[in-house]
């Protein structure tokens, strides 16, 4: 029933647009790319109009390297992009659960694996988009305005932090799928990404072939164009927790009764 | 062959049992209504029916010829249907018939067609969000019915709406029978009599009575005088007491309601009767009690 899956896939589409999440979500993304190499070029500047310094102080700021900013670029993607996405998504299939509008859906001859992979696909789509126009923008006032690095080592960069945001938004989809709470959905996903990433900030040995380690090897990227060990099993370690957790959701989804008694 | 048929169905939450082994078979073609108060399970059972719920025990065979995925052949609309505010109404009628597999051209032309069933012609191109109770009953029922299902079935369809909204929804329901099969709950014995032919009547989650509207009214209505005079007729009323014919009395001063065996022996007694004639009668009607008296008894 691939025409059913198209059905539902546009359905998340147009309520994007209706609802400018197609609009304000790749917005945010811009202005993060576009922040983080501009103020960094900046910065002597405004911290001598702003930074109330006493007369006659000489700033000596040694200029940031290209990989420097765009590791910079993908923090703040990490924070606040990561903040808007879920918060964005949380409730993309809960809300419909709670409002009752997925039992007038399901009770129509719709598979749960259609119904799922559409809003996932929908969701990988809108989020993957935004960090693309943000990362272009970033990479490009970068290049104009800091330094230049081999496009592929940006490339390659890029790749592997997209996976990461594609691990992210699985999480929230397959937990908005099985909880019955937005916040929760929210708490769980920002935590668990947030846990991945102090422990391959403080233990990195420790996290060494897990997602955690995928905004890492980024970094590894941009500053050296190589990776160390330990960089594929990561890959396909991620790749293989996406395929699970995708599994395991649609099969959960397949047993659960969306009928609530009202009585 | 049944259109449904359930064989001891039933449905445990957390240890209570919402529905207690009930055997439905509902009819193609006719209306049938599942009739009992708040809490008899009525909502629990239809859920079960469309596949939302999984029975504890007992099993649901939908008729051989439509065989596959039951909800091909089901529509369905809750007792509150919530639908997606920023589709207008045409939208999401479409999108519901293309849910059912119907072709764009095809989900369109019958979105129309549905949307001008139930009244909804104008207001197609509105925001769903913009509509009243009634228009969104209506919009259920035409979603429910885009694909050309076998049987819709309708919870509380006429609960939640004022008297006019109520008024035309069963007169909608009326003008369904011709095209589908129906099965709605309600608690509402006017609402079931009024548009169905079968009825089931539930109370905790077992069925009590059942049968056709016909035979249960044979069975359960018996015909009524009621009868007026400008004199008082507890006196007149002690002579007749003994007639055979007679069932039940009940008086207020100068006016009684006489249930009797037989309507003509007893319009023939009681018109030739002289001190009936004596009393100065205002009014003779004859009626039938509704089965309101059934449902309060089995009720109870």
């Amino acid at each position: 029933m691939r025409s059913q899956w198209i059905i539902l896939f546009k359905k998340e589409f147009r309520e994007s647009i209706r609802n400018f999440k197609w609009l304000w979500i790749p917005t945010v993304f811009v202005l993060l790319g576009l922040m983080q190499p501009i103020t960094s070029y900046y910065i002597a500047d405004i911290l001598e109009q702003f930074g109330g310094l006493p007369e006659g102080t000489v700033m000596e700021l040694p200029p940031p390297s290209g990989a420097e900013v765009l590791t910079g670029t993908l923090g703040q993607f990490s924070q606040i992009g990561f903040l808007v996405l879920v918060l964005a998504f949380m409730g993309t299939v809960v809300t419909e659960k709670n409002q009752g509008t997925l039992i007038m859906v399901l009770v129509k001859p719709v598979s749960y694996v259609n119904y799922l992979t559409a809003k996932w696909v929908h969701l990988l789509i809108l989020s993957l988009t935004s960090f693309v126009l943000g990362f272009v923008m970033s990479v490009y006032y970068t290049f104009l305005l800091i330094d230049t690095i081999p496009i592929s080592q940006v490339v390659n960069g890029a790749l592997v932090y997209a996976l990461w945001i594609t691990f992210v938004m699985t999480i929230v989809l397959c937990l908005s799928a099985l909880l019955n709470s937005t916040a929760f959905v929210a708490f769980a996903t920002l935590g668990t990404a947030i846990l991945f990433s102090i422990f391959s900030l403080y233990a990195p040995d420790l996290m060494k072939g897990t997602p955690g380690m995928l905004a890492t090897y980024s970094q590894q990227f941009f500053y050296l164009g190589e990776v160390e060990s330990g960089f594929w099993i990561s890959i396909f370690v991620t790749l293989g927790l996406i395929l699970a957790m995708m599994i395991a959701t649609i099969f959960l989804f397949n047993k659960k009764e969306f009928a609530k008694d009202v009585q | 062959m049944h259109l449904i048929e359930t064989i001891g169905l039933t449905k445990k939450f957390n240890g209570t049992v919402a529905v207690k082994g009930i055997n439905l078979s509902i009819r193609e073609g006719i209306c049938t209504a599942l009739l009992g108060p708040n809490g008899a399970g009525k909502t629990t059972t239809l859920n079960m029916l469309t596949g939302l719920m999984n029975p504890t025990e007992g099993s649901i065979d939908f008729h051989e010829d439509y065989s596959g995925d039951r909800r091909k052949y089901l529509g369905y609309l809750p007792q509150y249907p919530k639908f997606f505010g920023w589709m207008s109404g045409l939208e999401y009628v479409v999108f519901a018939a293309e849910l059912a597999g119907l072709s764009k051209e095809a989900a369109k032309s019958r979105a129309k067609e549905m949307l001008e069933l139930v009244g909804l012609a104008e207001g197609g191109n509105k925001k769903v969000s913009g509509f009243s109770g009634g228009m969104k009953q209506r919009l259920g029922i035409a979603q429910a019915l885009v694909h050309e299902p076998k049987l819709i079935i309708l919870d509380e369809p006429v609960s939640a709406l004022d008297p006019i909204g109520r008024r035309e929804v069963l007169e909608l329901m009326k003008q369904l029978k011709t095209r589908t099969s129906i099965l709605f709950s309600t608690h509402v014995l006017h609402d079931a009599e009024e548009v169905s032919d079968d009825i089931f009547i539930m109370k905790k989650g077992e069925i009590v009575v059942e049968g056709s509207l016909v035979k249960l009214q044979n069975t359960y209505q018996q015909p009524t005088f009621f009868i007026e005079t400008e004199m008082e007729m507890a006196n007149w009323l002690e002579t007749i007491k003994q007639k055979e014919w007679l069932r039940h009395v009940k008086v207020d001063k100068n006016k009684a309601t006489l249930t009797v065996e037989n309507l003509q022996t007893a319009r023939t007694e009681l018109l030739s009767d002289k001190t009936l004639q004596e009393l100065k009668l205002i009014k003779f009607e004859v009626a039938k009690t509704s089965l309101e008296d059934l449902f309060m008894k089995v009720m109870k």
